[in-house]
């Protein structure tokens, strides 16, 4: 299904305008700062890229997942629902969406278990407290948050082509590939549409490459000005990363992340719940009896 | 679930938004009400999602059905208007229900059919062919298959406008080989490719059922009523011509060609037929060409629409004035079972399935 970018959900309620972006952050922002915000987005980026991994996603499905992700969370806070539980039912859907087939819940589940203690232990102690119930009614949730707008374009694509029409396949295009990647980890996705990022990122890798496409930037017609606070978007990214260690870092940032009131695990939670709600059956059930 | 009670979602609309009117169909993955905005009044199709495979989640042909309508815009295509849900109450044990809202067409195409009153013209079979082919020529364009199609799902509106719907079992494909589920297609309207166990087939697989239900304009009732897959090969046999690697190359590779047992020596009737419902030679013409056993030598949609049917007098005709006589709504859903297949004779097959308790007498339900 090839579809018009243009006439897509995509393009008409998803590129959000930097301001709104920051209005719906407020809140989260006034418990945590902005960089701290962004190093929770990354985390959870990189753990539905190792999810998506461990399913033998292919990396379209991955990004699906990651924007649907930050889709759910550029309108809610943190708090709204735990993000850990959020990863997986944005792998799950959208390994659904973009015809990869469904994938068992167990396995899904498995692989959460697996890579929250194996890959993210640093992040997340103890054992991973979700189950499939959990992931089914989250994924109501993000479905009805997202209005259903289940179609995502992706940087991969035209950034092909612009590397066949530059004959850069071979040089600039494995370079670009992981710069767009890398983008998943910023807010670009939210912000720019998918041949923004993947002319920035294709900027990016020439300068890398020293490589000189100055002749043939020239003669696109695109906004150059977005182009480049996507490039800078990308280049603050790797600023930050030089100094940022996740593994020492992040333990300290989720402590400060807002929560949902909650006090007991959420699993338990929702054994509870059902205990409340049989409850009046049984009462009746009772009173009947007697 | 840890949600904060808080957040509140714009998009979504409420269900109480909608007020139900009527059950109007049975679609591949739930009912279809007639409802009506309370506030606006428009009138409005919904479909309810059923959530009977719960380890699946939201379910995947829902998905599809919503991304790919998301997508196709067009005349001739069923237009969503919106997605909506009903919340979690005690009074639906906790479970919340979603609903695809679409726009609402008078009748359906099988409905029509059934009621002997309702008499098209041989410029008006053409609109309605017109149209159909339309809808599939943009579908494909957009590299959509439909896979359901049959008279039921074509839907009219009282001004005559024809709309492709029930996308619960369309899927995107492309031009690479392929693996997908043969499992697709009304049994009567399925394609012989389909049926020899083909899993790398194309739009042509839609165009068949063009074919079906182009004959259909004429037989008022589906060609070729099979009881089972074997016995539907052997009509189509019958009419079509024996399934051999002579007339359809490259067949014997089918995984069931040499499984099935299929009849030989049968020689191709399609225009004989038909002739006796049929007497224009284009739409005879045109419908041997739909009716092409091998999928590769189908007509597609383009060329069908470039076809002489459509361009020699009588031309294509709005059905508009032919539709006004009716005031009343016609759906298969709510129609008597259709008289039995005329052109082949099967033995007895089994009627349309009809809801239990369905009073003959309310064939048509008064709409407007």
């Amino acid at each position: 299904m090839a579809g018009n970018f243009w006439a897509s959900s995509h393009y008409q309620q998803w590129i959000l305008d930097r301001q709104d972006l920051y209005r719906e952050r407020h809140n989260d922002l006034t418990v945590i700062t902005e960089e701290e915000y962004q190093k929770i987005i990354m985390l959870f980026a990189n753990v539905i890229q190792a999810l998506g991994e461990q399913l033998k996603f292919r990396q379209q499905v991955i990004a699906t997942a990651t924007i649907y992700f930050k889709r759910f969370y550029a309108r809610n806070s943190l708090k709204c629902i735990d993000p850990w539980l959020m990863a997986p039912t944005c792998a799950f859907l959208a390994s659904k969406v973009e015809e990869f087939g469904v994938i068992s819940n167990s396995r899904l589940m498995t692989a959460c278990q697996s890579i929250v203690k194996n890959k993210f232990g640093h992040a997340f102690s103890g054992e991973y407290p979700y189950r499939t119930q959990h992931v089914l009614e989250c994924e109501f949730y993000l479905l009805e948050m997202m209005d259903c707008c289940l179609i995502m374009y992706h940087p991969y694509r035209p950034l092909v082509k612009f590397c066949a029409d530059l004959n850069a396949e071979a040089d600039l295009l494995p370079v670009a590939w992981k710069m767009v990647n890398d983008s998943l980890r910023t807010d670009a996705p939210l912000l720019y549409p998918p041949y923004l990022i993947a002319l920035a990122c294709l900027h990016l890798a020439a300068i890398v490459k020293q490589k000189d496409i100055k002749g043939w930037c020239a003669e696109l017609n695109v906004d150059i000005d977005k182009c480049m606070d996507v490039t800078k978007m990308m280049v603050s990214l790797y600023e930050m990363w030089k100094t940022y260690d996740e593994k020492k870092e992040i333990q300290a940032i989720l402590a400060k992340m807002p929560k949902p009131s909650l006090s007991r695990p959420p699993s338990e939670a929702t054994i509870q719940d059902n205990s409340q709600q049989q409850q009046p059956n049984q009462q009746q059930m009772s009173s009947g009896v007697s | 679930m840890p949600k904060s009670e808080e957040s509140s979602y714009p998009f979504c609309p409420d269900e109480g938004k909608y007020e139900k009117l009527a059950k109007i169909g049975q679609g591949t993955f739930g009912e279809v009400f007639k409802a009506r905005d309370k506030k606006t009044k428009t009138v409005v199709a919904m479909k309810k999602v059923l959530m009977e495979n719960e380890k699946e989640g939201f379910p995947i042909t829902a998905l599809r059905e919503i991304k790919i309508l998301q997508v196709l815009k067009n005349d001739n295509i069923v237009n969503l208007l919106e997605i909506c849900r009903i919340k979690a109450t005690p009074y639906n044990r906790y479970k919340s229900t979603v609903y695809l809202v679409f726009e609402f067409c008078e009748h359906d195409l099988a409905g029509l059919l059934s009621n002997p009153q309702v008499k098209f013209s041989l410029a008006e079979i053409k609109k309605v062919m017109q149209q159909l082919l339309n809808g599939l020529y943009y579908i494909h364009s957009n590299k959509i298959l439909h896979r359901d199609m049959k008279a039921a799902n074509i839907l009219i509106t009282k001004a005559g406008k024809l709309k492709l719907a029930d996308f619960g079992l369309a899927r995107a494909f492309s031009d690479k080989l392929n693996r997908y589920t043969n499992r697709v297609v009304t049994l009567w309207y399925r394609p012989p490719e389909l049926l020899l166990g083909e899993r790398n087939y194309g739009p042509a697989i839609d165009l068949w059922g063009a074919g079906c239900i182009m004959a259909e304009m004429w037989t008022r009732s589906p060609i070729m009523q099979g009881n089972t897959e074997q016995h539907q090969l052997t009509l189509i046999s019958q009419l079509c011509g024996s399934i051999v690697p002579e007339t359809w190359p490259g067949v014997e590779k089918l995984e069931l060609f040499s499984k099935i047992e299929l009849p030989k020596g049968q020689k191709r009737k399609v225009k004989e037929r038909l002739h006796g419902y049929v007497k224009d030679q284009y739409a005879l013409d045109l419908l041997d060409k739909l009716l092409s056993l091998d999928p590769s030598k189908r007509v597609n949609s383009d060329d069908a629409l470039n076809h002489d049917f459509f361009w020699v007098d009588p031309l294509p005709q709005d059905l508009n004035h032919m539709l006004s006589r009716y005031n009343k709504s016609m759906f298969e859903y709510l129609a008597p079972p259709r008289r039995r297949a005329p052109i082949n004779q099967p033995p007895q097959a089994p009627g349309v399935v009809r809801p239990a308790g369905h009073n003959p007498d309310q064939h048509f339900e008064r709409i407007f």
